[in-house]
């Protein structure tokens, strides 16, 4: 995998939630692509070994921004870093845009993150959009204060924070069917509640956080269960997603 | 000035493998090198080596297929692979600047690895097969192929039989490996590969559930493929392909040191590229004043 060394521009930490922006003219990435990316001080060891994939959460004037959650030793080591990181080109398949009519993003926890770049792609294109994101009760007020900031016209959802409680979102939605479109970013049980309300009705585009090692279809470890030719098989999230049509999916 | 020539003049990095003239001596490690990443690694490799295929289509099995380790990842894919008829279709996914074509194959059975193993030294594209034996044996109570010299021995000779005109690798895993080498020897390989991942385990303590069970590859098992590797080929006649943790030019030296021919890249190629490993490994060679094949066994002491 080729990783570009890039200058960090600044970082932001809120909450358990970090924002790295980083210099990056090498082309644009698509809403819901994703960039491997390793701290560069691992740069020639192997501790963390593997790059760790991020959507692209934003991108405007040579400047592209990554939101992730810390959690592990890796994520805090990418969170700590203010000098290069070493990134990989944006990959993968990204949110197919439609300029029909009204169109409806979902995301929650995390999972917002390629939210902000769509939502700008199609406020570009003139495509009237609403967004709807899920805010669980545990979030510190940092972070909601960013999400507020960032999404200015969101209607912030509230839940409890687990899993499970994600399809809340869906309850204050309404009528699926005012929309041409949905794309939905956030965990399992939100995107298969959404699937099932979706399906027959309004296309869904769905994009999905895997574990990732080669990022480049090689190694089949991102593996996404999916209908094919009629019978259920595995997809990579890296070449043939990481966004997906909400009735290809075998879940 | 001479020493600018010296340090300027091209150096020599093809290596013979079995009769097979290889340019340099990376070779993909089998399951690391997607037809959509072909065009990324140009260059680099001296051989095409695709990912594992079986008699049938597999589907493979259920995520999560990767965990991150010390040094390392563990991975539990499942041999996901389009069956071998497809793969023979769509051949020329893999034909690349005329590099030549190693097919790794693993099946349930030694009369299915013979069978693979008839239908292509039929095909005139593929160079080598290299047996990939820590599959289990289902006639064996799902032991694996490579669990000791009798079902090493056996697969071998049945592939060998059905595969005469063309170079035969085995693939082995570090336990037991310098018997199971010498029995693969015996039964007719023409080389070993050395070694497959390592059988390893990954807990998430929060959960209180097994996350991953599936082998370990990267940097983390690179000591024990050098010790399999410089055990084997004291023994044997045949060339030995270092396999595993290698990420770095450096890497490729310690194994052709240790008696490897050539030198197989696997996780190391998601975390750097091939290329640069192999700008390294010149790097090297020029400095130590030698050619890749004169690496092989040059241990000094």
């Amino acid at each position: 995998m080729k990783l570009h060394r890039v200058e960090i521009l600044s970082r932001q930490r809120f909450g358990s939630h970090a924002l790295l922006r980083y210099r990056w003219r090498e082309g644009a990435p698509e809403p819901g692509q994703f960039v491997m990316v390793r701290p560069r001080v691992s740069a020639q060891v192997s501790d963390p070994f593997l790059n760790k994939p991020f959507f692209a959460h934003d991108y405007g004037d040579g400047m592209m921004s990554l939101l992730f959650e810390v959690r592990g030793r890796g994520t805090a080591l990418l969170a700590d870093e203010d000098d290069e990181l070493a990134v990989s080109e944006p990959l993968g398949k990204g949110f197919a845009l439609d300029d029909g009519g009204l169109v409806l993003l979902v995301g929650g926890g995390v999972w917002v993150s390629p939210l902000k770049l769509l939502s700008r792609s199609l406020s570009r294109s003139g495509t009237p959009h609403e967004v709807y994101l899920e805010i669980p009760s545990v979030a510190p007020e940092a972070y909601r204060a960013w999400i507020s900031e960032n999404y200015p016209a969101a209607t912030l959802v509230p839940t409890d924070g687990s899993k499970e409680a994600s399809h809340i979102v869906l309850d204050s939605l309404g009528d699926l069917g005012r929309y041409s479109g949905i794309y939905a970013s956030g965990p399992d049980p939100m995107l298969a509640a959404l699937r099932n309300a979706s399906v027959d009705r309004v296309p869904a585009q769905l994009v999905l956080r895997e574990r990732m090692a080669c990022a480049n279809g090689s190694c089949y470890g991102c593996a996404v269960p999916v209908w094919r030719d009629g019978s259920r098989t595995y997809a990579r999230a890296c070449v043939e997603g990481p966004v997906f049509s909400a009735e290809a999916l075998a879940w | 000035m001479v020493t600018h020539r010296a340090a300027n003049a091209a150096v020599d990095l093809a290596v013979d493998l079995c009769g097979i003239r290889l340019r340099t001596p990376l070779v993909p490690a089998a399951g690391t090198l997607g037809k959509e990443a072909l065009a990324e690694v140009a260059g680099a490799y001296g051989a095409i080596l695709p990912k594992t295929v079986t008699p049938g289509p597999r589907v493979g099995n259920p995520p999560p297929r990767l965990a991150e380790a010390p040094s390392g990842m563990v991975n539990s894919i499942g041999l996901q692979n389009p069956g071998l008829e497809h793969f023979l279709e769509n051949l020329g996914d893999y034909y690349k600047e005329g590099l030549p074509l190693f097919v790794s194959v693993a099946a349930d059975t030694v009369g299915e690895f013979a069978t693979m193993c008839e239908r292509l030294a039929d095909v005139e594209r593929v160079a080598a097969v290299e047996l990939n034996l820590s599959c289990p044996n289902v006639e064996h109570g799902g032991l694996q192929f490579c669990a000791g010299p009798r079902p090493v021995a056996e697969v071998v000779a049945a592939c060998r039989t059905a595969f005469t005109e063309k170079a035969l690798f085995a693939k082995l895993t570090s336990e037991g490996v310098v018997a199971n080498a010498v029995a693969a020897e015996e039964a007719g390989a023409d080389a070993l590969t050395l070694i497959n991942t390592t059988p390893a385990l990954v807990v998430d303590p929060q959960e209180r559930r097994v996350l991953l069970r599936g082998g370990l590859s990267g940097p983390a098992i690179k000591p024990i493929a050098l010790r399999a590797v410089y055990e084997v080929s004291r023994v044997v006649g045949v060339p030995v392909i270092g396999c595993g943790g290698v990420a770095s030019g450096t890497d490729v030296a310690e194994f052709m040191l240790a008696g490897a021919t050539a030198v197989q890249v696997g996780a190391g190629s998601f975390v750097r590229e091939p290329r640069e490993m192999l700008e390294e490994f010149v790097v090297y060679l020029k400095d130590a004043k030698l050619s890749a094949a004169e690496l092989t066994s040059a241990l000094g002491g």
